[in-house]
């Protein structure tokens, strides 16, 4: 296994593109590494573990209403090794907006667009921002907590 | 292949034509459309178009307590419902810290390797079926309904299970069922050497898989692509393994790898795991330990606040379950990720400049349940 | 001298109807319109053990202009909504349909307040004959299903009822 979790930790919480960084009780969350980050440092992130040779496990859209924010995770999972790397970020409900990591990791294309589908959250750069999931004339975003049929 | 790919440019004829493949087609995936971008008969680009069986699992699980979704984990992936269910109570037991006894985790393991052999045969007749052959579906459908005979009486259901429990499994396992299944596997195994004689040796389905639909490892791990996609690019990835849970550190088995990369390596895995699946079951019911089924849950079950994920070996590849709670019945989110998603979200850039008949064969070979990428 | 010549024994005559709905019945011939974990009973049911190419119904055609029998087996979606109603205008008269499960009698277990994607039963969208219901529905369900069409075209049950024990 070339890159320890005590590496990965330092990394994040050297290179100051993380809030925060703190190792998970991996018997209780199921993940061992827990990073906040800023909606533009995504990338970065992504593009280190992607150096690394982690894979994209799925990206989740979670609607916070009422703190008013909403919150994008990334899972990376790794072929070779049981670590379980989770990047969050959080932004605002009005107008959420995070770039996309669809350049690191071509698989991420299909994640965000059903993040958009589901919560409406925009992936600057992303090549082709269409719903997935939804009809393709769909307006509305159905995982939201204000959502009513 | 790059990935800017001019495709007015490259088209030997000169102009392309725009194919429609679904959402109804004999293919029997299920609904999923690709609109094909073609010069002549080969596959210039290919845009798979899904959604046409979104059931909004997602969204029923904010609205359902957690008890009340276990039904909808055995239908995200109807052919391997054990391994949904497994996923789902996985989560919420680890998360709210409950014991299973070891009875119920050997029943899990025994109950959830039979679901993902009667998977891969009805993968083995479907995907044959695609080649257009029509006999090994038969043969597949006999041995799986032998297997679904074991399970009915297990379980009481056919294909649908939603077996499991938060805490172990719903009953115990019936009288004769250990005796069945041993005799069950005993004529399983000469089956599989048919199966290899008449089918995988076979040198018009050689010609057919072999050394088309190269898939690099490199191009799985950018995909997320897991499950017999990635272990037949040569990459020994199984959760079972690698983030063994349940049971699976205790039983010995083998992870068949095939380095090709072709659709005869992602095959020749399945075919495999089938063989393997046999061992564990074997050593499952020598192992089988007396005692209850059921550990202690609360009666009005509740998780704490926080997220929760939990990954198991589905028979398509990696499926994890991320619950993020707050303190309520019902989660606040749940989300699934489905190993088919990533599998076919990599069929775009595999599939370009092969010929329509190959492309439908790497299609084939990638083991797509469609309600599993839709949910 | 002739010998009169009793044609009872060799000619039959019946109703043209009769005949026609005798030989549609006989060898019904369903669209592949498998669409979730329905269709998967239905191809078991095409499989070796329940076998509905007893009552003739085994071929299953991929192309509406060449089925008789559209059965609606899984979920039916609004972004489906409109291939399915394309298909069955697309078949040709006389039709019918069969709704396997649940989903396609009224939604299923897909409903529940604030549900934004399933159409709640196919027969919201073109007229069913047959409802077979279900979770999913068994192969032995789906033939009843089927001979419970052929009762409709017939006129009369030809296959023996099989009680339970």
């Amino acid at each position: 296994m070339p890159t320890t979790l005590e590496q990965i930790k330092e990394h994040f919480s050297g290179t100051g593109c993380a809030l925060s960084c703190a190792p998970a009780d991996r018997a209780v969350k199921g993940y061992d590494l827990d990073v906040s980050a800023n909606a533009g440092d995504v990338v970065s992130a992504a593009e280190y573990l992607g150096g690394i040779g982690f894979a994209l496990d799925t990206i989740t859209g979670v609607d916070w209403i009422l703190q008013n924010e909403m919150e994008v995770v990334y899972d990376y999972f790794h072929p070779a090794s049981p670590l379980r790397i989770v990047v969050r970020t959080r932004v605002p409900r009005a107008n959420p907006e995070v770039p996309t990591v669809s350049g690191v990791f071509p698989g991420a294309n299909w994640h965000e667009r059903e993040t958009h589908d589901f919560f409406g959250i925009r992936f600057a750069g992303h090549p082709n921002l269409i719903p997935l999931l939804l009809p393709e004339d769909a307006d509305y975003h159905p995982l939201r907590k204000d959502f009513n049929a | 292949m790059s990935a800017s790919f001019d495709i007015a440019a490259s088209a030997k004829s000169g102009e392309t034509f725009v194919l429609n493949l679904g959402p109804q087609h004999p293919a029997a995936h299920g609904v999923l459309r690709v609109k094909m971008t073609m010069d002549g008969e080969y596959v210039m680009r290919s845009e798979p178009v899904i959604g046409y069986i979104h059931r909004m699992h997602e969204k029923m699980g904010e609205n359902r307590s957690l008890a009340k979704f276990l039904p909808n984990t055995g239908r995200i992936d109807y052919l391997s419902a054990l391994h949904y269910n497994h996923a789902f109570v996985g989560a919420v037991e680890r998360a709210a810290r409950i014991e299973v006894p070891p009875r119920a985790e050997f029943i899990r393991v025994i109950t959830s390797e039979l679901n993902r052999i009667s998977s891969h045969l009805v993968w083995w007749g479907a995907f044959l079926l695609d080649l257009g052959g029509f006999t090994p579906l038969l043969y597949a459908f006999d041995d799986r309904e032998k297997i679904l005979d074991l399970l009915e009486g297990v379980t009481g259901s056919r294909l649908t299970y939603c077996y499991f429990r938060f805490g172990g499994v719903r009953d115990d396992l019936d009288e004769g069922f250990v005796e069945r299944t041993r005799a069950f596997i005993a004529q399983m195994r000469p089956r599989l050497k048919m199966y290899r004689q008449l089918v995988t040796d076979n040198i018009i389905l050689r010609k057919r898989l072999e050394n088309i639909g190269p898939i690099s490892p490199e191009l799985c791990r950018r995909y997320g692509a897991t499950g017999p996609v990635i272990r037949g690019s040569g990459v020994p990835y199984d959760v079972r393994k690698i983030e063994p849970y349940s049971v699976y550190s205790q039983l010995d088995f083998e992870v068949p790898v095939y380095p090709e990369g072709d659709c005869m390596g992602r095959y020749r895995v399945r075919m495999d795991e089938i063989a393997q699946s046999l061992r564990i079951i074997e050593q499952a019911l020598d192992k089988l330990p007396d005692g209850p089924t059921l550990g202690k849950v609360p009666r009005v079950l509740k998780l704490p606040v926080g997220d929760v994920c939990y990954a198991v070996e589905a028979a398509r590849g990696r499926l994890m379950v991320r619950i993020v709670s707050d303190g309520k019945e019902a989660a606040y989110r749940l989300k699934l990720r489905t190993p088919s998603f990533s599998n076919m979200s990599l069929f775009e850039e595999a599939s370009r400049g092969m010929l329509l008949a190959d492309a439908l064969a790497l299609m084939g070979s990638l083991d797509l349940v469609i309600p599993d990428i839709d949910r | 001298m002739e010998t009169p010549v009793d044609t009872s024994q060799i000619v039959k005559f019946a109703k043209l109807d009769e005949l026609l709905s005798l030989s549609r019945a006989n060898s019904l011939w369903p669209l592949t319109f498998g669409l979730a974990c329905c269709a998967i009973e239905m191809m078991a049911a095409g499989g070796p053990r329940f076998d509905i190419s007893r009552f003739g119904a085994e071929v299953f055609r991929p192309s509406p202009r060449q089925a008789d029998v559209m059965i609606v087996a899984g979920t039916i979606n609004k972004k489906m909504a409109m291939a399915v109603k394309t298909l069955y205008d697309q078949m040709l008269e006389p039709k019918w349909v069969i709704a396997m499960g649940n989903c396609a009698i009224s939604g299923g277990p897909f409903v529940f307040p604030g549900q934004y994607a399933v159409i709640e039963g196919v027969d919201k969208l073109f007229p069913v004959d047959v409802f077979i219901p279900g979770c999913p529905p068994r192969p032995e369900a789906l033939i009843e299903g089927i001979l419970t069409l052929e009762e409709k075209l017939t006129g009369k049950r030809r296959w023996p009822v099989v009680k339970p024990e």
